[in-house]
């Protein structure tokens, strides 16, 4: 099985399925300006009407961001609270969504309608629920077990260090650890998802077993294939950030700006097509074994 | 003929030399030091040790019979739990709080104290607290009486003995493998105050340090593998091949502490401060102008500068010598020359928690090995500690009593050398210890700027004058001490004018150089500069906790009706203004062209507790939208005030204190309104946040 067959596969797939991306796109802006809309009832009711207000949409400032700190000290709470809410709420959404794009990379009918993209969603929502709870688990073997346990010998390392290079060292290092092993969990829960939806299956905890010996079998592989896509997307990220540095930031060249970061975000909601379409095309391939 | 000339010349030069000799005599007596110090201390690099022998002159300038001698033995703060050190960071917030490991404690035992006539003090030895009886048992102070009592004027020879077990370091001073900050290390006077008694404090969690004027002269005794560097100059290095060390001499005159440092891998570079390379005559004469000086008055002498450095941090010596630079020229052209031959820079060794310290003559600046340029983290350290070389190291006010004499005033001075010398810096921002600052672009700002946002947010919690030790906690100590005091001092420059302010800061300078100024003594100089009463600013925004906010409460402009409904007696009979005859007015006056008159009303309110007082008001100024100005002040005493004005335009904006001269209001979001709101700014910000949300939403959405 030649991982860049598979690759190619994908991103034909993932292209000729892209009306699923304006759908995507569509529910993440729309789900922002839900989340965001009350903060910018907040700053126009406060800012607005003040010079202060000039020098928000400028930039970060000492000055408003002092002021903002104080008057809205007594409310960090509700802020975290908000915060913690909308980020369950996005985890229960992506789980959702997760099933419609699945669904729809998998199905055979190549003509995609938004209704049948809102079927798989919730279709496969209970299932794939199920797999987020044993991805938590999986994130606890990984990160509370296994990197727990390296992390004892980074301190074990650091704690005779003789000069900061060790420090700059291990830590990064660690860090790496801990993203290629993010990697393989997320990685190993996609193909479960899949699995789910090909076989048509309820049973999360019967295709999360039998995941595990197609992973042990196809790991590098699988993981080559992964980190491919994954690096498309850091590629893109750093293609943004440098153009995004020379786009004006005022004036009626600002729409510019605007349209380069929805831009972006368009094309990370792609490679998240390309990540499960890659996926299917190699488990397929692997014959489900 | 001649012959007078030749008398009267020669009556001219005795006249001179008299009054020089005698202006002389006055700032000798002045600063002739109560406190002499010799010292001896041998590093014992295998057990941490410190062994060593102290000779203190002390004389007493106080019209009191003194009868005992207080000493601070800082290092006992380190020995054990019950320590106030501990005990207070016990209390503290978790972040600074002190975890010591089992074998890492530090103690100093002092095992003879004696008279130069041979009588022992040692049997009156016992531990006090001068804050009873918060921490009992701790023991950083230490009391010995004398068998008779040290008459004014008169003199106490005293030798001690001592040995200190070196901690691995907890607060600034210790050791971590064979590198060695040493501070706070030996047996130290308080300060005697006439009719009040020693000055002694405990060594507290949240405080700096007090001690008198000494001529210092230390001899440390060090395995020759290290580099040493020490306060003063050092005058000797004389090396036992024996014992395998070599004991190096400093001296130092005028100073009020005394820190070392050792360590195998130090570089040291020396370079010299050239004060005629460095400083151009226009700025000489523009300071000299600015300050009302005779232009020697601001000539500044030359320094030599000794940097310790790590090899890793060796390509950013040029930084470290271009801060220092920047900040004995700006430092010694605006408050008073340098007056010491030397200042030592000290890269701080590899975890010993020295860095950004300050000692007489020395201090210990920090970087990182990975760090931007852009970010003036580096330069802010260099030139803030060596500032405490001024306030600090020569106004040496209480840091116990009255901390934000040193810290706030040198924040305050910091923040001017950063913004004279190099500008505005960059926000730091590092991942896994490198820094993104490399890869994108944050805010910049000034240093007054951040001052102001940390600062505002703790005035409620404690006056900036409150003792060290009891603040709130030690955020209120640190924000309270440095930043707000900062701000404060730059809402007053603001108020009093930069040269004023700058007169001001000089005159506090030379006036207690060598001398322990106190709050008072600073209201005294401001008053005395500007020839006006301020001591309403310090009473309201140091010795109280409140809170300074006036702003606009409301805008309104509202055209002016000439005929208004309702029955009016004209002309001796009842007439009705109805409707109709209103609408026939204003169709006319259109039709004429007339111009109508709006009635603009401004409403300013004190938010805030805190008043402005004396001469001082605010200013408020409202513009309209033929862009003319109406400008009125207002004493600010009252909760609110209305102001209205009628003119042919509406009003389009209002704003109090539009030069932003109360930089320590805590809201300057309101201190501007607009008659119509401008959403297109906000609607820009709100973009920014939904985009990171839009990213959020993609990053989060890994996860499951």
């Amino acid at each position: 099985m030649n991982i860049f067959k598979v690759f190619m596969t994908g991103f034909r797939t993932a292209n000729k399925k892209a009306k699923m991306l304006v759908y995507l796109w569509v529910i993440n802006l729309l789900f922002s300006l839900f989340a965001v809309t009350p903060l910018y009832f907040l700053i126009s009711k406060e800012f607005s009407r003040s010079f202060t207000g000039e020098q928000i949409g400028i930039g970060l400032n000492m000055t408003w961001l002092g002021d903002f700190i104080y008057k809205y000290k007594d409310f960090y709470p509700a802020f975290i609270g908000w915060i913690l809410v909308f980020m369950i709420i996005i985890f229960l959404l992506s789980i959702y969504l997760n099933g419609g794009i699945i669904g729809r990379i998998v199905s055979e009918d190549e003509r995609i309608t938004f209704v049948d993209f809102l079927s798989d969603c919730g279709k496969y929502f209970p299932r794939f629920f199920r797999v987020a709870l044993l991805t938590l688990v999986g994130y606890f073997i990984v990160f509370g077990l296994l990197f727990y346990a390296v992390s004892q010998l980074f301190k074990v390392w650091v704690r005779n260090a003789t000069t900061e290079w060790t420090l700059i060292i291990s830590s990064n290092i660690k860090f790496l650890i801990a993203l290629l092993l993010f990697t393989i969990v997320r990685m190993f829960f996609d193909y479960v998802k899949i699995r789910l939806v090909v076989e048509d299956s309820r049973k999360s905890i019967r295709a999360t077993l039998l995941n595990i010996p197609f992973i042990m079998r196809n790991f590098f592989k699988a993981w080559a294939l992964f980190l491919c896509v994954g690096l498309i997307v850091c590629v893109v990220s750093v293609i943004f950030i440098l153009v995004n540095s020379f786009l004006p930031r005022a004036g009626a060249l600002l729409i510019v700006c605007l349209l380069w970061g929805q831009f972006y975000m368009f094309i990370k909601i792609w490679t998240k097509l390309l990540f499960f379409s890659t996926e299917y095309h190699f488990l397929s391939l692997s014959g489900l074994r | 003929m001649k012959l007078l000339k030749t008398c009267f010349s020669y009556f001219l030069c005795v006249c001179s030399i008299i009054i020089i000799a005698g202006k002389n005599t006055i700032i000798a007596e002045e600063r002739e030091p109560s406190l002499r110090y010799q010292i001896w201390v041998e590093l014992d690099d295998q057990d941490k040790m410190l062994y060593g022998k102290e000779e203190i002159v002390w004389m007493n300038k106080s019209q009191d019979a003194v009868r005992d001698m207080w000493f601070h033995l800082y290092y006992n703060a380190f020995k054990n739990e019950k320590s106030t050190v501990i005990e207070e960071s016990k209390e503290s917030i978790k972040q600074f709080g002190i975890n010591v490991k089992d074998g890492e404690w530090g103690w100093i035992d002092v095992t003879r104290i004696y008279l130069a006539d041979g009588r022992g003090l040692t049997p009156t030895m016992e531990f006090v607290t001068q804050n009873k009886p918060i921490h009992p048992d701790d023991q950083t102070v230490m009391r010995v009486i004398f068998p008779e009592s040290i008459m004014p004027g008169g003199e106490v020879h005293v030798f001690i003995e001592f040995q200190s077990k070196i901690p691995r370091t907890i607060l600034r001073s210790g050791y971590y493998k064979d590198s060695y900050f040493i501070a706070q290390w030996f047996p130290k006077p308080g300060v005697y105050e006439e009719g009040k008694g020693w000055n002694c404090h405990a060594y507290h969690l949240n405080s700096e340090f007090f001690a008198d004027f000494a001529d210092f002269t230390v001899h440390i005794s060090v395995p020759e593998k290290f580099v040493v560097g020490a306060s003063g100059k050092q005058i000797k290095a004389k090396a036992d091949k024996e014992s395998g060390k070599i004991t190096y001499t400093y001296e130092q005159e005028n100073i009020h502490d005394f820190a070392w440092t050792a360590n195998p891998d130090f570089i040291k570079i020396e370079r010299d401060f050239i004060a005629d390379e460095e400083i151009t005559k226009e700025e000489y004469q523009e300071v000299a102008r600015m300050l009302q000086l005779p232009l020697d008055d601001v000539k500044l002498p030359d320094v030599k500068m000794i940097l310790l450095i790590n090899p890793e941090h060796k390509d950013q010596i040029k930084r470290h010598f271009n801060a220092l630079k920047a900040a004995i020229k700006y430092y010694g052209l605006w408050y008073g020359p340098y007056p010491y031959e030397t200042v030592t820079m000290v890269d701080p060794p590899f975890r010993t928690r020295s860095g950004g310290m300050e000692y007489p003559t020395l201090f210990t600046a920090g970087t990182s090995i990975l760090n931007s340029k852009e970010v003036l983290s580096l330069e802010g350290v260099i030139i803030h500690e060596f500032g405490h070389g001024y306030w600090y190291g020569l106004c040496a006010n209480n840091e116990f009593e009255e901390a934000w004499l040193d810290e706030g005033i040198n924040t305050y001075s910091t923040g001017k050398v950063i913004a004279k010398a190099y500008g505005q810096g960059t926000i730091p921002a590092y991942f896994n210890r490198i820094p993104m600052n490399w890869f994108f672009k944050f805010p910049k700002y000034y240093d007054y700027e951040l001052d102001r946002t940390l600062g505002i947010h703790v005035v409620e919690l404690d006056p900036i004058t409150t003792y060290s030790w009891k603040f709130f906690n030690i955020v209120s100590y640190g924000l309270n001490v440095y930043q707000r005091a900062s701000t404060c001092l730059n809402t007053l420059e603001r108020l009093v004018g930069p040269e004023t302010m700058l007169r001001i800061l000089r005159t506090f300078q030379t006036r207690f150089r060598f001398r322990h100024p106190h709050t008072q003594d600073f209201i005294g100089i401001v008053n005395e500069i500007t020839g006006k009463d301020y001591s309403w600013f310090f009473d309201e925004l140091f010795f109280k906790t409140l809170n300074f906010d006036y702003g606009i409460s409301s805008i309104s402009s509202k055209k002016v009706k000439e005929l208004v409904r309702g029955v009016f007696d004209i002309n001796g009979k009842k007439e009705e203004v109805t409707k109709e005859k209103i609408a026939k007015k204003e169709a006319k006056d259109k039709k004429m062209k007339k111009k109508p008159v709006y009635l603009s009303k401004v409403k300013v309110r004190r938010f805030g507790e805190a008043r402005v007082g004396g001469e001082s008001d605010l200013k408020i100024m409202v513009v309209f939208e033929d862009g003319s100005e109406e400008t009125v002040f207002w004493k600010g005493q009252e909760r609110w005030k209305e102001f209205v004005f009628t003119k042919p335009v509406k009003a389009k904006y209002a704003q109090i204190d539009p030069e932003n001269i109360w930089l320590i209001d805590s809201n300057i979001s309101n201190n501007s309104l607009k008659l119509k709101p401008s959403r297109k700014e906000s609607f820009r910000f709100i973009y920014k946040i939904i985009f990171m949300f839009q990213n959020s939403i993609q990053f989060l959405s890994a996860l499951s």
